[in-house]
């Protein structure tokens, strides 16, 4: 079983138009495994009922933003390793200083290719 | 197939429209003085989710102007600008802008590549143009690799995963920590001799509300028996959680005169917390790893820091809630159409049913009654719901017409205030749509002709700033529509003259009020001494009644001289089914819709009294209300004379006196399928639609309103004269 193949992601943004676009060049690169959410709270629970390898997530969200839900994810022992991308609107310094306090893995910022989007994966897992 | 990118980007159009619309909320709240935290970062994210899937699908010039809107917004956000009236309605213009460039986009149209410019100019006037590049050279991160073997090796694995439940999750742990910072909670229990001294909980309470947004529990242990219940006072209890930077003292002074009446502790909500009844787990308790690396201040700044000395607004903020928006499922329209038509078709089905029952003689107490009851009560209920499907709250279109006051009123140069009421009333949607070209019209004429100049309102003594009033509501069965004007009111005379020049009435003509104001819905009429870019040549009213009518329903005007002007648009809930009594008349079956009858008068020959040869009134109540014969006006029959005992239904127009009609029989009240006629036949006077009945024969379905206004209007007017 090749590594695109086993890698279950979970897709988090706010906007059903960017889910779709992530999960569609997700698809494009090869993964399938793809569960998506439309905010924080829905994604840890349903990470919390299926867990994932690796949560990209969009920054800018109601309620709870991106880095919240890195947080969350952070401060729970299950979910501590679990890999996170940060998708962001502008890659804003102090954005990405604050992630990589939180643990973030990698962060990517908008708009983007699949193949963006495929380096930016392989930077924390490894070749796909 | 379909190219799923497409399919993506028709539903990022769909979203845009629902953002744009979340952005023009959130701006309108900030136009009314709502500058917390929360509303900016509401009109922030909606532009800055449009930008965001713009630049996936490479939509340059969306991005581009959504970017400065964005920037300009952000500062806001950051309390780097501060925010003004003239920038919130710059923001405004730039959300205005912002559909019609979404909607060129959508579309493939041209771009107003200048508008674009200089609304962006003007933007960067008060913050410079982002430097994107720049921002990207500082960051300094190193991608963090992961081993899957970390994450719990082959992923068949049951990773170990226990997650707190959600609901001890608690608020977004960056919240806590700055709302710990700047609030304070209280907790107030009245005793009785507060209430004995005269003191108002309620008062007190507002007094708090004044220190920063507040929110309020109240603390009710239900008595545990009835006679708890006879004690004075004593029984109620408060927990206030205020956001404010004061110190407790401050709160302490609101309850100098409760000293001793209650029982009050103050203290901030930091320290308090713990102990609140119910109170969320604290953050430092489940994440001790957080204590020690404090949030970022890029959060903290959308946190609701509202300063305390900008008074009225402030107070009023914490009654603002943010519309949360519901899941929802979007369904082709056609699919919701078949369900309506086989309501329909049920509803037929359910009445041919009864009435074949009927005919068996079965009594009302067997099974089959029984069942049959509940079957009714049941379609009912579907066709209900099948009706709340299509109906959508009339707040979208009350927002565009937001946007064209604005227009309106800059390019008159006049100063107008938009006030909306019933803006969750729900019509049908293709209601919705249809109605936006005749209300644009009505309000571009009402800012244009209605309203006078600012001097001249001035010079009567009336504010400054005219007002135009749009509301919906629901009146019995229809749905009313109303944009009201404080301008000058319709100027008759210069009506009347101008349609006798134009030759659209007879020189002798003599018209009443009303008949004159309804010459404004003649085609190529047009009031203005100069011809405005704004209403344009006249086209306006004439096309509006046109558009109204063919909707099913009816414009009307109420004007008063130096008061203003109301145009009231009714419309039928477009139900498909309607509640009727059927009536004989000259042996023709017809159908009344229920809502139009005020009563059912069975009359007598003191009821009647003569006005001239052959005209009679009825006198209802020490009323005078004119008869009609049904049959006559139908053109079924000559008018009979009006025996004892003949029965009229009292219909009440929505202009006008009330009308009696004389009928034959009446025969039933049900639930009828409305049959539109239009189609096949065109528009017939006095006649709504067409309803298949319970034994299979087709009835008229009648429009009272309408053959009350074509009757013969002599006797119309001598009643009216008489009864006033």
């Amino acid at each position: 079983m090749s590594l695109k193949e086993k890698l279950r992601v979970m897709v988090v943004d706010d906007m059903s138009t960017s889910r779709g676009l992530i999960t569609q060049a997700l698809d494009s690169i090869g993964i399938q495994n793809v569960a998506s959410a439309g905010d924080g709270k829905t994604a840890l629970a349903a990470i919390a009922q299926s867990p994932v390898h690796l949560v990209i997530s969009d920054y800018n969200m109601p309620e709870m933003d991106g880095l919240h839900l890195l947080h969350y994810l952070r401060s729970s022992p299950p979910t501590q390793k679990t890999g996170f991308l940060l998708i962001t609107g502008k890659a804003d310094p102090a954005v990405i200083e604050k992630g990589k306090q939180l643990g973030m893995n990698n962060f990517l910022a908008k708009p983007f290719q699949p193949a963006d989007l495929k380096s930016a994966i392989e930077a924390i897992v490894g070749r796909l | 197939m379909t190219d799923p990118m497409q399919e993506i980007m028709a539903s990022f159009f769909v979203e845009c429209e629902e953002l744009h619309e979340a952005l023009i909320d959130a701006l309108q709240s900030m136009a009314d003085g709502f500058h917390d935290a929360e509303t900016i970062n509401v009109a922030f994210r909606a532009v800055h989710s449009i930008k965001g899937g713009a630049g996936a699908f490479g939509l340059e010039e969306l991005v581009g102007f959504s970017h400065q809107f964005e920037t300009v917004m952000d500062a806001c956000r950051s309390n780097e600008l501060a925010i003004s009236d003239d920038l919130v309605q710059l923001f405004l213009r730039c959300g205005d802008f912002l559909s019609d460039l979404i909607r060129c986009s959508r579309d493939g149209d041209t771009i107003n590549a200048v508008a674009s410019e200089a609304l962006i100019d003007e933007l960067s006037g008060f913050v410079p143009k982002a430097d994107t590049d720049a921002a990207s050279e500082e960051i300094d991160f190193q991608p963090m690799t992961l081993s899957l073997d970390d994450l719990g090796g082959d992923a068949s694995d049951d990773l170990p995963m226990d997650l707190p439940p959600l609901a001890d999750l608690g608020p977004a742990p960056v919240d806590e920590e700055t709302v710990q910072a700047a609030a304070l909670l209280i907790r107030f229990a009245p005793e009785p001799e507060l209430y004995e001294s005269g003191n108002e909980p309620l008062f007190l309470l507002r007094s708090l509300a004044d220190l920063g947004p507040c929110q309020v529990d109240l603390d009710f242990a239900p008595p545990s028996s009835i006679d708890e219940l006879a004690k004075p006072g004593g029984r109620l209890s408060w927990t206030v959680r205020v956001e404010t930077d004061q110190p407790a003292s401050a709160a302490q002074e609101i309850f100098e005169f409760a000293a001793g009446l209650c029982r009050l502790e103050i203290g901030p909500a930091s320290e308090m917390d713990g102990a609140l009844p119910g109170a969320l787990p604290t953050v430092e308790e489940d994440i001790p790893a957080l204590v020690e690396t404090p949030l970022p201040e890029i959060i903290e700044s959308k946190q609701p820091t509202v300063p305390p000395s900008d008074g009225a607004p402030r107070s009023a903020a914490p009654t603002k809630t943010v519309a949360k928006v519901s899941p929802t499922v979007r369904v082709d329209l056609e699919r919701i159409e078949r369900l309506v038509n086989l309501v329909g078709e049920l509803v037929i089905n359910q009445a041919m049913l009864s009435q074949s029952i009927a005919e068996e003689n079965i009594p009302q107490n067997s099974p089959v009654s029984a069942g049959l009851d509940e079957f009714m009560q049941l379609t009912r209920n579907i066709q209900e719901s099948v009706m709340m499907i299509r109906a959508q709250p009339v707040k979208s279109l009350f927002q565009r017409m937001s946007r064209i006051v604005r227009e309106a009123s800059s390019a008159v140069n006049k100063s107008v205030r938009l006030v909306t009421d019933g803006e969750n009333t729900e019509i049908d949607k293709t209601a919705i749509e249809c109605l936006a070209d005749p209300l644009t019209h009505m309000i571009r004429n009402a800012v244009d002709h209605g309203l006078e100049s600012s001097e001249r309102r001035v010079a009567n003594g009336k504010p400054k700033q005219g007002e135009i009033r749009l509301a919906a509501a629901h009146r019995s069965g229809r749905v009313i529509i109303e944009v009201t004007d404080d301008g000058g009111g319709i100027n008759r005379e210069k009506v009347l003259a101008i349609a006798l020049k134009k030759g659209l009435v007879p020189e002798d003509v003599v018209l009443n009020d009303n008949e004159i104001d309804q010459l404004l819905f003649l085609p190529g009429f047009s009031t203005a001494d100069e011809v405005s870019a704004l209403s344009g040549r006249g086209v306006g009213m004439d096309v509006v009644k046109t558009q109204i009518t063919s909707l099913g329903g009816r414009i009307t005007i109420d004007s008063t001289p130096g008061v203003g002007t109301k145009f009231s648009i009714s419309l039928p809930l477009t139900l498909a089914v309607l509640d009727g009594m059927v009536v004989t008349v000259a042996g023709e079956t017809l159908v009344v819709p229920l809502n139009a009858i005020v009563e059912t008068l069975s009359l007598t020959a003191k009821d009647l009294r003569p006005i001239g040869p052959g005209q009679v009134v009825l006198c209802v109540r020490e009323r005078f209300v004119p008869v009609l014969d049904l049959g006559k006006e139908l053109g079924y029959r000559q008018a009979l004379s009006i025996d004892n005992g003949a029965i009229a239904l009292l219909i009440s127009p929505e202009e006008g006196t009330l009308v009696a009609m004389l009928v034959d029989t009446i025969e039933d009240q049900r639930q009828v399928v409305i049959k539109g006629l239009q189609e096949s036949y065109g528009r017939v006077r006095g006649v709504a639609a067409a309803t298949i009945l319970g034994d299979g024969k087709i009835a008229l379905i009648l429009d009272p309103n309408d053959i009350a206004q074509s009757a013969s209007g002599v006797a119309f007017d001598n009643v009216q004269k008489e009864a006033s």
